[in-house]
Protein backbone atom coordinates (compact mmCIF):
# COMPACT_ATOMS: atom_id res chain seq x y z
CA UNK A 1 0.00 0.00 0.00
CA UNK A 2 1.19 3.46 -0.80
CA UNK A 3 1.86 5.66 2.18
CA UNK A 4 2.28 9.33 1.54
CA UNK A 5 5.00 10.02 4.10
CA UNK A 6 7.30 7.61 2.38
CA UNK A 7 6.94 8.47 -1.25
CA UNK A 8 7.79 12.14 -1.31
CA UNK A 9 11.26 13.53 -1.21
CA UNK A 10 10.76 16.77 0.60
CA UNK A 11 13.41 18.98 -0.90
CA UNK A 12 12.72 22.57 -0.01
CA UNK A 13 15.53 24.60 -1.41
CA UNK A 14 14.23 27.88 -0.01
CA UNK A 15 14.64 26.64 3.54
CA UNK A 16 18.02 26.13 5.19
CA UNK A 17 16.89 23.25 7.35
CA UNK A 18 14.88 20.39 5.94
CA UNK A 19 13.24 18.02 8.34
CA UNK A 20 13.22 14.36 7.56
CA UNK A 21 10.35 12.49 9.16
CA UNK A 22 10.25 8.85 10.17
CA UNK A 23 10.09 6.53 7.16
CA UNK A 24 11.18 9.45 5.02
CA UNK A 25 14.27 10.74 3.23
CA UNK A 26 15.41 13.98 1.68
CA UNK A 27 18.25 15.38 -0.40
CA UNK A 28 19.76 18.87 -0.25
CA UNK A 29 22.87 20.69 -1.40
CA UNK A 30 24.64 23.99 -0.95
CA UNK A 31 24.35 25.62 2.47
CA UNK A 32 21.39 23.55 3.55
CA UNK A 33 21.17 21.07 6.40
CA UNK A 34 19.02 18.01 6.97
CA UNK A 35 17.68 17.09 10.38
CA UNK A 36 15.88 14.12 11.82
CA UNK A 37 14.68 13.57 15.36
CA UNK A 38 14.16 10.78 17.79
CA UNK A 39 16.07 7.79 16.46
CA UNK A 40 15.53 4.97 18.93
CA UNK A 41 15.74 1.61 17.20
CA UNK A 42 15.39 3.42 13.85
CA UNK A 43 18.55 3.96 11.85
CA UNK A 44 19.69 7.22 10.28
CA UNK A 45 21.59 6.79 7.00
CA UNK A 46 23.59 9.77 5.84
CA UNK A 47 25.14 9.93 2.37
CA UNK A 48 27.41 12.67 1.10
CA UNK A 49 29.21 13.46 -2.12
CA UNK A 50 31.77 16.09 -1.26
CA UNK A 51 32.52 17.14 -4.81
CA UNK A 52 28.97 17.96 -5.81
CA UNK A 53 28.04 19.03 -2.26
CA UNK A 54 24.92 16.85 -2.37
CA UNK A 55 23.77 15.26 0.88
CA UNK A 56 21.00 12.81 1.62
CA UNK A 57 19.50 11.59 4.87
CA UNK A 58 17.11 8.71 5.47
CA UNK A 59 15.29 7.68 8.64
CA UNK A 60 14.43 3.99 8.29
CA UNK A 61 12.19 2.17 10.72
CA UNK A 62 12.62 -1.51 9.87
CA UNK A 63 15.36 -3.60 8.21
CA UNK A 64 13.71 -5.34 5.25
CA UNK A 65 10.79 -4.40 3.00
CA UNK A 66 9.98 -7.98 1.99
CA UNK A 67 7.92 -6.74 -0.92
CA UNK A 68 6.25 -3.77 0.80
CA UNK A 69 6.24 -0.80 -1.57
CA UNK A 70 6.85 1.90 1.03
CA UNK A 71 10.53 2.06 0.33
CA UNK A 72 11.43 4.85 2.76
CA UNK A 73 10.32 2.78 5.73
CA UNK A 74 12.94 0.05 5.28
CA UNK A 75 16.73 0.19 5.43
CA UNK A 76 17.20 -2.19 2.50
CA UNK A 77 14.96 -0.25 0.10
CA UNK A 78 15.61 3.31 1.21
CA UNK A 79 19.34 3.12 0.43
CA UNK A 80 18.92 2.65 -3.35
CA UNK A 81 16.07 5.22 -3.32
CA UNK A 82 18.27 7.77 -1.58
CA UNK A 83 21.16 7.10 -3.98
CA UNK A 84 18.82 7.60 -6.98
CA UNK A 85 17.48 10.85 -5.55
CA UNK A 86 21.03 12.13 -5.02
CA UNK A 87 22.10 11.13 -8.53
CA UNK A 88 19.21 13.21 -9.85
CA UNK A 89 20.85 16.14 -8.06
CA UNK A 90 24.11 15.30 -9.89
CA UNK A 91 25.85 13.36 -7.13
CA UNK A 92 28.09 10.48 -8.16
CA UNK A 93 27.53 7.15 -6.36
CA UNK A 94 31.23 6.34 -6.71
CA UNK A 95 32.11 9.35 -4.58
CA UNK A 96 29.46 8.84 -1.92
CA UNK A 97 30.43 8.19 1.66
CA UNK A 98 28.02 6.87 4.25
CA UNK A 99 27.64 7.53 7.96
CA UNK A 100 25.25 5.68 10.21
CA UNK A 101 23.65 6.61 13.51
CA UNK A 102 20.89 5.13 15.65
CA UNK A 103 19.83 1.51 15.87
CA UNK A 104 19.86 1.41 19.64
CA UNK A 105 18.20 -1.15 21.89
CA UNK A 106 16.37 1.03 24.39
CA UNK A 107 14.12 -1.63 25.88
CA UNK A 108 14.16 -5.37 26.22
CA UNK A 109 10.58 -6.35 25.56
CA UNK A 110 9.56 -9.90 26.33
CA UNK A 111 7.56 -10.05 23.12
CA UNK A 112 10.39 -8.74 20.97
CA UNK A 113 12.26 -11.00 18.61
CA UNK A 114 15.82 -9.80 19.21
CA UNK A 115 16.97 -6.22 18.69
CA UNK A 116 15.38 -4.37 15.79
CA UNK A 117 18.06 -1.71 16.24
CA UNK A 118 20.86 -4.21 15.52
CA UNK A 119 18.99 -5.62 12.54
CA UNK A 120 18.36 -2.12 11.17
CA UNK A 121 22.08 -1.28 11.27
CA UNK A 122 23.02 -4.64 9.69
CA UNK A 123 20.44 -4.18 6.90
CA UNK A 124 21.65 -0.64 6.20
CA UNK A 125 25.26 -1.87 5.92
CA UNK A 126 24.27 -4.70 3.58
CA UNK A 127 22.32 -2.30 1.36
CA UNK A 128 25.21 0.18 1.26
CA UNK A 129 27.66 -2.60 0.42
CA UNK A 130 25.42 -3.64 -2.49
CA UNK A 131 25.69 -0.07 -3.81
CA UNK A 132 29.46 -0.12 -3.29
CA UNK A 133 29.27 2.73 -0.77
CA UNK A 134 31.74 2.78 2.10
CA UNK A 135 30.64 3.45 5.68
CA UNK A 136 33.23 5.94 6.96
CA UNK A 137 31.80 6.58 10.43
CA UNK A 138 29.09 5.34 12.73
CA UNK A 139 27.50 5.98 16.10
CA UNK A 140 25.15 3.04 16.51
CA UNK A 141 23.78 0.74 19.17
CA UNK A 142 23.71 1.41 22.88
CA UNK A 143 20.49 2.12 24.72
CA UNK A 144 19.87 5.81 24.13
CA UNK A 145 18.05 7.92 21.57
CA UNK A 146 19.68 10.22 19.03
CA UNK A 147 18.80 13.22 16.85
CA UNK A 148 20.79 14.11 13.74
CA UNK A 149 21.85 17.09 11.71
CA UNK A 150 23.66 16.65 8.40
CA UNK A 151 25.50 19.63 6.91
CA UNK A 152 25.49 19.40 3.12
CA UNK A 153 28.53 21.60 2.51
CA UNK A 154 30.87 19.48 4.68
CA UNK A 155 29.13 16.14 5.13
CA UNK A 156 29.42 16.55 8.91
CA UNK A 157 26.84 14.50 10.79
CA UNK A 158 26.09 15.92 14.22
CA UNK A 159 24.64 13.38 16.62
CA UNK A 160 22.82 14.73 19.66
CA UNK A 161 21.61 12.73 22.64
CA UNK A 162 19.84 13.58 25.88
CA UNK A 163 22.63 12.49 28.23
CA UNK A 164 25.44 10.92 26.23
CA UNK A 165 26.68 14.21 24.83
CA UNK A 166 27.03 15.42 21.27
CA UNK A 167 29.43 13.99 18.71
CA UNK A 168 30.25 14.91 15.16
CA UNK A 169 30.93 12.16 12.67
CA UNK B 1 -23.28 2.00 10.64
CA UNK B 2 -19.93 0.24 10.63
CA UNK B 3 -16.52 1.62 10.07
CA UNK B 4 -13.96 -0.75 8.65
CA UNK B 5 -10.24 -0.48 8.98
CA UNK B 6 -9.78 -0.15 5.24
CA UNK B 7 -11.98 2.96 5.31
CA UNK B 8 -9.97 4.34 8.20
CA UNK B 9 -6.78 3.83 6.21
CA UNK B 10 -8.26 5.60 3.23
CA UNK B 11 -9.46 8.47 5.40
CA UNK B 12 -6.01 8.65 6.97
CA UNK B 13 -4.29 8.83 3.58
CA UNK B 14 -6.70 11.42 2.24
CA UNK B 15 -6.52 13.45 5.41
CA UNK B 16 -2.74 13.48 5.37
CA UNK B 17 -2.39 14.43 1.72
CA UNK B 18 -5.19 16.98 2.26
CA UNK B 19 -3.32 18.38 5.25
CA UNK B 20 -0.15 18.63 3.18
CA UNK B 21 -2.01 20.58 0.50
CA UNK B 22 -3.58 22.78 3.16
CA UNK B 23 -0.21 23.33 4.84
CA UNK B 24 1.37 24.05 1.45
CA UNK B 25 -1.25 26.73 0.83
CA UNK B 26 -0.58 28.11 4.28
CA UNK B 27 3.14 28.32 3.47
CA UNK B 28 2.50 30.04 0.17
CA UNK B 29 0.13 32.55 1.70
CA UNK B 30 2.10 33.36 4.82
CA UNK B 31 5.68 32.60 3.80
CA UNK B 32 6.00 30.36 6.88
CA UNK B 33 7.64 27.02 6.09
CA UNK B 34 5.58 24.10 7.33
CA UNK B 35 6.07 20.37 7.69
CA UNK B 36 3.07 18.14 8.48
CA UNK B 37 4.26 15.78 11.20
CA UNK B 38 1.14 13.93 12.18
CA UNK B 39 -2.40 13.60 10.95
CA UNK B 40 -4.62 11.77 13.37
CA UNK B 41 -8.15 10.63 12.72
CA UNK B 42 -10.73 10.54 15.42
CA UNK B 43 -14.39 9.78 15.48
CA UNK B 44 -16.03 12.20 17.90
CA UNK B 45 -19.57 12.91 18.92
CA UNK B 46 -20.92 16.35 18.08
CA UNK B 47 -21.20 17.17 21.75
CA UNK B 48 -17.53 16.25 22.28
CA UNK B 49 -16.51 18.53 19.44
CA UNK B 50 -18.61 21.40 20.78
CA UNK B 51 -17.13 20.95 24.24
CA UNK B 52 -13.61 20.93 22.81
CA UNK B 53 -14.27 24.17 20.90
CA UNK B 54 -15.43 25.85 24.08
CA UNK B 55 -12.70 24.52 26.36
CA UNK B 56 -9.78 25.09 24.03
CA UNK B 57 -10.80 28.51 22.74
CA UNK B 58 -10.63 27.71 19.04
CA UNK B 59 -11.53 30.02 16.20
CA UNK B 60 -13.11 28.36 13.20
CA UNK B 61 -13.98 28.79 9.57
CA UNK B 62 -16.91 26.78 8.23
CA UNK B 63 -17.30 25.82 4.59
CA UNK B 64 -20.04 23.82 2.95
CA UNK B 65 -19.36 21.42 0.12
CA UNK B 66 -21.59 19.84 -2.47
CA UNK B 67 -21.35 17.85 -5.66
CA UNK B 68 -20.07 14.28 -5.51
CA UNK B 69 -20.42 14.44 -1.76
CA UNK B 70 -22.27 17.00 0.36
CA UNK B 71 -21.71 18.30 3.84
CA UNK B 72 -19.73 20.80 5.86
CA UNK B 73 -16.12 21.04 6.95
CA UNK B 74 -14.61 23.15 9.67
CA UNK B 75 -11.08 24.44 9.99
CA UNK B 76 -10.14 25.23 13.58
CA UNK B 77 -7.10 26.98 14.99
CA UNK B 78 -6.01 27.86 18.45
CA UNK B 79 -6.92 31.56 18.84
CA UNK B 80 -3.35 32.79 19.37
CA UNK B 81 -1.93 30.73 16.54
CA UNK B 82 -4.70 31.97 14.25
CA UNK B 83 -3.80 35.55 15.07
CA UNK B 84 -0.13 34.94 14.23
CA UNK B 85 -0.92 33.17 10.98
CA UNK B 86 -3.36 35.83 9.84
CA UNK B 87 -0.85 38.52 10.74
CA UNK B 88 1.65 36.92 8.38
CA UNK B 89 -1.03 37.02 5.69
CA UNK B 90 -2.45 40.46 6.49
CA UNK B 91 0.26 42.45 8.29
CA UNK B 92 -1.19 44.39 11.19
CA UNK B 93 -4.10 42.02 11.76
CA UNK B 94 -2.60 40.90 15.08
CA UNK B 95 -3.14 44.39 16.49
CA UNK B 96 -6.86 44.15 15.78
CA UNK B 97 -7.71 40.46 16.10
CA UNK B 98 -11.47 41.12 16.09
CA UNK B 99 -11.43 43.42 13.10
CA UNK B 100 -13.06 42.70 9.75
CA UNK B 101 -9.56 42.61 8.26
CA UNK B 102 -8.46 39.80 10.60
CA UNK B 103 -11.58 37.70 10.19
CA UNK B 104 -11.57 38.07 6.44
CA UNK B 105 -7.90 37.03 6.43
CA UNK B 106 -8.84 33.93 8.36
CA UNK B 107 -11.73 33.21 6.00
CA UNK B 108 -9.34 33.46 3.07
CA UNK B 109 -7.01 31.04 4.80
CA UNK B 110 -9.93 28.68 5.44
CA UNK B 111 -11.11 28.95 1.86
CA UNK B 112 -7.76 27.94 0.43
CA UNK B 113 -6.84 25.32 3.02
CA UNK B 114 -10.22 23.57 3.00
CA UNK B 115 -10.44 23.86 -0.77
CA UNK B 116 -7.13 21.99 -1.04
CA UNK B 117 -8.28 19.46 1.52
CA UNK B 118 -11.49 18.70 -0.37
CA UNK B 119 -9.72 18.53 -3.75
CA UNK B 120 -7.98 15.42 -2.47
CA UNK B 121 -11.31 13.79 -1.63
CA UNK B 122 -12.78 14.75 -5.00
CA UNK B 123 -9.80 13.18 -6.81
CA UNK B 124 -10.03 10.01 -4.80
CA UNK B 125 -13.78 9.67 -5.30
CA UNK B 126 -13.35 10.62 -8.96
CA UNK B 127 -15.97 13.32 -8.71
CA UNK B 128 -16.13 17.07 -8.37
CA UNK B 129 -16.84 18.93 -5.17
CA UNK B 130 -17.77 22.61 -5.00
CA UNK B 131 -17.29 24.67 -1.91
CA UNK B 132 -19.46 27.47 -0.55
CA UNK B 133 -18.41 30.84 0.79
CA UNK B 134 -16.58 30.52 4.10
CA UNK B 135 -18.12 31.78 7.31
CA UNK B 136 -16.14 32.78 10.37
CA UNK B 137 -17.51 31.38 13.62
CA UNK B 138 -16.15 32.63 16.91
CA UNK B 139 -16.77 29.99 19.55
CA UNK B 140 -16.92 32.62 22.28
CA UNK B 141 -20.05 34.09 20.83
CA UNK B 142 -21.82 31.42 18.80
CA UNK B 143 -22.78 27.77 19.04
CA UNK B 144 -19.95 25.82 17.48
CA UNK B 145 -21.95 23.50 15.27
CA UNK B 146 -25.26 25.34 15.32
CA UNK B 147 -25.19 26.04 11.61
CA UNK B 148 -24.74 22.34 10.91
CA UNK B 149 -28.05 20.73 11.49
CA UNK B 150 -29.70 17.43 11.00
CA UNK B 151 -28.52 15.16 8.31
CA UNK B 152 -24.77 15.13 8.79
CA UNK B 153 -22.03 13.00 10.22
CA UNK B 154 -22.02 9.30 10.92
CA UNK B 155 -25.44 8.04 11.87
CA UNK B 156 -25.56 6.09 15.08
CA UNK B 157 -28.15 3.80 16.56
CA UNK B 158 -28.41 6.17 19.50
CA UNK B 159 -29.44 8.99 17.18
CA UNK B 160 -26.36 11.07 17.89
CA UNK B 161 -24.23 11.90 14.88
CA UNK B 162 -20.51 11.49 14.71
CA UNK B 163 -17.93 13.81 13.30
CA UNK B 164 -14.71 12.79 11.63
CA UNK B 165 -11.97 14.91 13.12
CA UNK B 166 -8.53 15.22 11.55
CA UNK B 167 -5.88 16.64 13.80
CA UNK B 168 -2.72 17.91 12.20
CA UNK B 169 0.49 18.77 13.94
CA UNK B 170 2.78 21.04 11.97
CA UNK B 171 6.31 22.15 12.53
CA UNK B 172 7.24 25.59 11.36
CA UNK B 173 10.75 26.99 11.51
CA UNK B 174 10.38 28.37 15.00
CA UNK B 175 7.33 26.79 16.56
CA UNK B 176 4.86 23.95 16.54
CA UNK B 177 1.39 24.79 15.33
CA UNK B 178 -1.59 22.66 14.72
CA UNK B 179 -4.88 22.85 12.96
CA UNK B 180 -7.94 20.69 13.10
CA UNK B 181 -10.22 19.85 10.23
CA UNK B 182 -13.61 18.44 11.05
CA UNK B 183 -15.71 16.84 8.40
CA UNK B 184 -19.43 16.27 8.50
CA UNK B 185 -20.61 14.69 5.27
CA UNK B 186 -24.33 14.03 4.95
CA UNK B 187 -25.54 10.52 5.72
CA UNK B 188 -25.85 9.71 2.02
CA UNK B 189 -22.36 11.02 1.36
CA UNK B 190 -20.94 8.88 4.15
CA UNK B 191 -22.42 5.88 2.36
CA UNK B 192 -20.86 7.07 -0.91
CA UNK B 193 -17.44 7.42 0.71
CA UNK B 194 -17.68 4.08 2.51
CA UNK B 195 -18.71 2.28 -0.66
CA UNK B 196 -15.62 3.53 -2.44
CA UNK B 197 -13.19 3.36 0.48
CA UNK B 198 -14.33 0.31 2.37
CA UNK B 199 -13.55 -3.33 1.95
CA UNK B 200 -17.06 -4.67 2.23
CA UNK B 201 -17.09 -5.14 5.95
CA UNK B 202 -13.88 -7.10 6.52
CA UNK B 203 -12.52 -5.94 9.84
CA UNK B 204 -15.44 -3.64 10.33
CA UNK B 205 -16.44 -2.42 13.72
CA UNK B 206 -19.70 -0.63 14.50
CA UNK B 207 -18.99 3.02 15.06
CA UNK B 208 -20.64 2.84 18.47
CA UNK B 209 -17.95 0.39 19.56
CA UNK B 210 -15.27 2.95 18.86
CA UNK B 211 -17.04 5.50 20.97
CA UNK B 212 -17.69 3.10 23.79
CA UNK B 213 -14.00 2.18 23.79
CA UNK B 214 -13.19 5.91 23.74
CA UNK B 215 -15.37 6.22 26.80
CA UNK B 216 -13.39 3.49 28.55
CA UNK B 217 -10.18 5.31 27.76
CA UNK B 218 -11.57 8.49 29.26
CA UNK B 219 -12.53 6.56 32.37
CA UNK B 220 -9.02 5.08 32.49
CA UNK B 221 -7.49 8.54 32.20
CA UNK B 222 -9.74 9.81 35.02
CA UNK B 223 -8.59 6.90 37.18
CA UNK B 224 -4.94 7.65 36.35
CA UNK B 225 -5.50 11.29 37.25
CA UNK B 226 -7.12 10.32 40.57
CA UNK B 227 -4.18 8.03 41.33
CA UNK B 228 -1.69 10.80 40.56
CA UNK B 229 -3.60 13.18 42.79
CA UNK B 230 -3.72 10.64 45.60
CA UNK B 231 0.01 9.97 45.36
CA UNK B 232 1.26 13.52 44.98
CA UNK B 233 -1.38 15.44 46.89
CA UNK B 234 -1.67 17.77 43.87
CA UNK B 235 -5.10 18.09 42.31
CA UNK B 236 -4.92 17.04 38.66
CA UNK B 237 -7.39 16.89 35.79
CA UNK B 238 -7.53 15.04 32.49
CA UNK B 239 -6.95 17.62 29.80
CA UNK B 240 -7.02 15.34 26.79
CA UNK B 241 -8.02 11.74 26.30
CA UNK B 242 -8.28 10.41 22.79
CA UNK B 243 -8.40 7.36 20.64
CA UNK B 244 -7.10 8.04 17.18
CA UNK B 245 -6.01 6.19 14.09
CA UNK B 246 -2.61 7.06 12.64
CA UNK B 247 0.05 5.66 10.31
CA UNK B 248 2.46 3.78 12.58
CA UNK B 249 5.47 5.88 11.56
CA UNK B 250 3.65 9.05 12.63
CA UNK B 251 3.30 7.92 16.25
CA UNK B 252 6.76 8.99 17.52
CA UNK B 253 6.50 12.28 15.61
CA UNK B 254 3.87 13.38 18.10
CA UNK B 255 6.70 14.10 20.48
CA UNK B 256 9.55 16.54 20.11
CA UNK B 257 13.28 16.40 20.82
CA UNK B 258 12.71 17.59 24.39
CA UNK B 259 13.94 15.24 27.10
CA UNK B 260 11.26 13.26 28.91
CA UNK B 261 11.45 11.16 32.05
CA UNK B 262 9.09 8.34 32.82
CA UNK B 263 8.44 4.68 32.37
CA UNK B 264 7.69 2.29 29.54
CA UNK B 265 5.72 -0.91 30.12
CA UNK B 266 4.51 -3.78 28.04
CA UNK B 267 1.02 -5.14 28.47
CA UNK B 268 0.04 -8.67 27.60
CA UNK B 269 -3.42 -10.02 26.84
CA UNK B 270 -6.05 -9.20 24.22
CA UNK B 271 -4.96 -6.62 23.33
CA UNK B 272 -1.25 -6.64 24.07
CA UNK B 273 0.83 -3.56 23.47
CA UNK B 274 3.02 -0.86 24.96
CA UNK B 275 2.45 2.08 27.21
CA UNK B 276 4.61 5.07 28.10
CA UNK B 277 3.98 7.43 31.00
CA UNK B 278 6.09 10.52 30.42
CA UNK B 279 6.85 13.72 32.30
CA UNK B 280 8.87 16.72 31.21
CA UNK B 281 11.93 17.26 33.41
CA UNK B 282 10.37 19.86 35.72
CA UNK B 283 7.25 17.73 36.19
CA UNK B 284 9.33 14.65 37.00
CA UNK B 285 11.16 16.65 39.69
CA UNK B 286 7.95 17.92 41.22
CA UNK B 287 6.13 14.56 41.33
CA UNK B 288 9.21 12.84 42.79
CA UNK B 289 9.52 15.60 45.41
CA UNK B 290 5.86 15.18 46.25
CA UNK B 291 6.35 11.47 46.84
CA UNK B 292 9.31 12.08 49.11
CA UNK B 293 8.47 15.31 50.90
CA UNK B 294 11.29 17.05 52.72
CA UNK B 295 13.95 14.71 51.36
CA UNK B 296 16.93 15.60 49.21
CA UNK B 297 16.25 13.00 46.54
CA UNK B 298 19.19 11.61 44.60
CA UNK B 299 18.65 10.39 41.07
CA UNK B 300 18.21 6.75 42.09
CA UNK B 301 15.45 7.72 44.51
CA UNK B 302 13.81 9.92 41.92
CA UNK B 303 13.94 7.05 39.48
CA UNK B 304 12.25 4.64 41.85
CA UNK B 305 9.59 7.24 42.69
CA UNK B 306 8.84 7.69 38.99
CA UNK B 307 8.71 3.92 38.51
CA UNK B 308 6.23 3.57 41.33
CA UNK B 309 4.05 6.30 39.87
CA UNK B 310 4.28 4.67 36.45
CA UNK B 311 3.22 1.34 37.85
CA UNK B 312 0.17 2.65 39.63
CA UNK B 313 -0.91 5.01 36.86
CA UNK B 314 -0.63 2.21 34.29
CA UNK B 315 -2.79 -0.15 36.35
CA UNK B 316 -5.39 2.56 36.86
CA UNK B 317 -5.32 3.36 33.17
CA UNK B 318 -5.61 -0.17 31.85
CA UNK B 319 -7.67 -2.04 34.45
CA UNK B 320 -10.83 -0.25 33.36
CA UNK B 321 -10.63 -1.47 29.77
CA UNK B 322 -9.64 -4.96 30.84
CA UNK B 323 -12.79 -5.15 32.93
CA UNK B 324 -15.00 -3.74 30.21
CA UNK B 325 -13.45 -6.01 27.59
CA UNK B 326 -13.88 -8.89 30.04
CA UNK B 327 -10.29 -9.92 29.69
CA UNK B 328 -7.13 -9.98 31.75
CA UNK B 329 -4.32 -7.66 30.79
CA UNK B 330 -1.00 -8.32 32.50
CA UNK B 331 1.51 -5.53 32.88
CA UNK B 332 5.30 -5.91 32.81
CA UNK B 333 7.54 -4.22 35.39
CA UNK B 334 8.20 -0.59 34.45
CA UNK B 335 11.44 0.34 32.66
CA UNK B 336 12.66 3.79 33.64
CA UNK B 337 13.51 6.12 30.76
CA UNK B 338 15.17 9.51 30.59
CA UNK B 339 15.77 10.36 26.95
CA UNK B 340 14.73 12.31 23.83
CA UNK B 341 10.89 12.18 23.85
CA UNK B 342 10.36 10.99 20.29
CA UNK B 343 13.15 8.40 20.65
CA UNK B 344 11.36 6.85 23.63
CA UNK B 345 8.23 6.18 21.58
CA UNK B 346 10.12 5.13 18.44
CA UNK B 347 10.98 1.57 19.60
CA UNK B 348 7.39 0.96 20.74
CA UNK B 349 5.98 1.95 17.36
CA UNK B 350 8.74 0.01 15.60
CA UNK B 351 7.93 -3.23 17.41
CA UNK B 352 4.32 -2.95 16.23
CA UNK B 353 5.34 -1.76 12.76
CA UNK B 354 6.63 -5.25 12.00
CA UNK B 355 3.03 -6.43 11.74
CA UNK B 356 0.85 -3.35 11.18
CA UNK B 357 0.91 -0.23 9.00
CA UNK B 358 -1.50 1.80 11.11
CA UNK B 359 -2.04 2.12 14.82
CA UNK B 360 -4.81 2.90 17.21
CA UNK B 361 -3.10 5.46 19.42
CA UNK B 362 -4.44 6.28 22.83
CA UNK B 363 -3.09 9.51 24.24
CA UNK B 364 -4.01 11.29 27.40
CA UNK B 365 -2.66 14.38 29.10
CA UNK B 366 -3.10 14.97 32.79
CA UNK B 367 -2.32 18.37 34.29
CA UNK B 368 -2.54 20.26 37.53
CA UNK B 369 -4.30 23.60 37.44
CA UNK B 370 -1.17 25.61 38.21
CA UNK B 371 1.21 23.54 36.06
CA UNK B 372 3.05 21.80 38.91
CA UNK B 373 3.20 18.85 36.61
CA UNK B 374 1.92 17.48 33.35
CA UNK B 375 1.84 13.78 32.62
CA UNK B 376 1.40 12.34 29.15
CA UNK B 377 0.24 8.78 28.63
CA UNK B 378 0.65 7.04 25.27
CA UNK B 379 -0.72 3.55 24.79
CA UNK B 380 -0.26 1.53 21.63
CA UNK B 381 -2.33 -1.65 21.55
CA UNK B 382 -1.71 -4.25 18.87
CA UNK B 383 -4.15 -3.27 16.12
CA UNK B 384 -5.47 -6.73 15.22
CA UNK B 385 -5.86 -7.72 18.86
CA UNK B 386 -7.68 -4.51 19.71
CA UNK B 387 -10.04 -5.09 16.80
CA UNK B 388 -10.67 -8.59 18.08
CA UNK B 389 -11.45 -7.20 21.53
CA UNK B 390 -13.75 -4.53 20.05
CA UNK B 391 -15.49 -7.15 17.94
CA UNK B 392 -16.25 -9.12 21.04
CA UNK B 393 -17.54 -5.97 22.70
CA UNK B 394 -19.88 -5.22 19.80
CA UNK B 395 -21.23 -8.77 19.69
CA UNK B 396 -22.00 -8.54 23.38
CA UNK B 397 -23.63 -5.14 22.96
CA UNK B 398 -25.86 -6.53 20.22
CA UNK B 399 -26.84 -9.58 22.22
CA UNK B 400 -27.90 -7.44 25.19
CA UNK B 401 -30.09 -5.17 23.09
Amino acid sequence: MKVYTSTTTTTRSESDRTKVGIADYAVVSGDATLTTSGLGSCVGISLHDRESGVAGLAHAMLPYADGDATEAKYADTVVPALVRAMVEERADPNRMQAKLAGGSTMFEFSSADGSIGDRNVAAAKEALARQGIRVVAEDVGGNHGRSLELVASTGELRVRSAHVGETTL
Amino acid sequence: MNLDVQSLRTFSRLAHSGAERAAGSLSQLTGIETFVKVTKIEVSTRSDVEREFREQDLVTVHIGFNGGIDGRTILAFDREEAVQLVDALVPGAADQPDSEMATSGLKELGNIMLGGFLDGWANYLDTSIDITTPTFVDIQTEGALEDITGDSGFRMATGEDHVLAFRNQLDTDDQQVGFHIYMLPTHDSIDTISNVAGDGGVGSVPIETFTSFSGMISDGAEQASDDLTAMTGMESVVEVSRLSFVPIEAVPMQLTDATRKGVVLEFMGTPSGYIAILFDEASADSVADALMPGMEADSAMQQSAIQEIGNIVTSGFIDGWANALETTIDISPPTYVDDIGSAIIDPLATELAQAQEYAFLIDSAIRTANDEFTCDIYALPNEAELREALDRLSVEAQSTQ
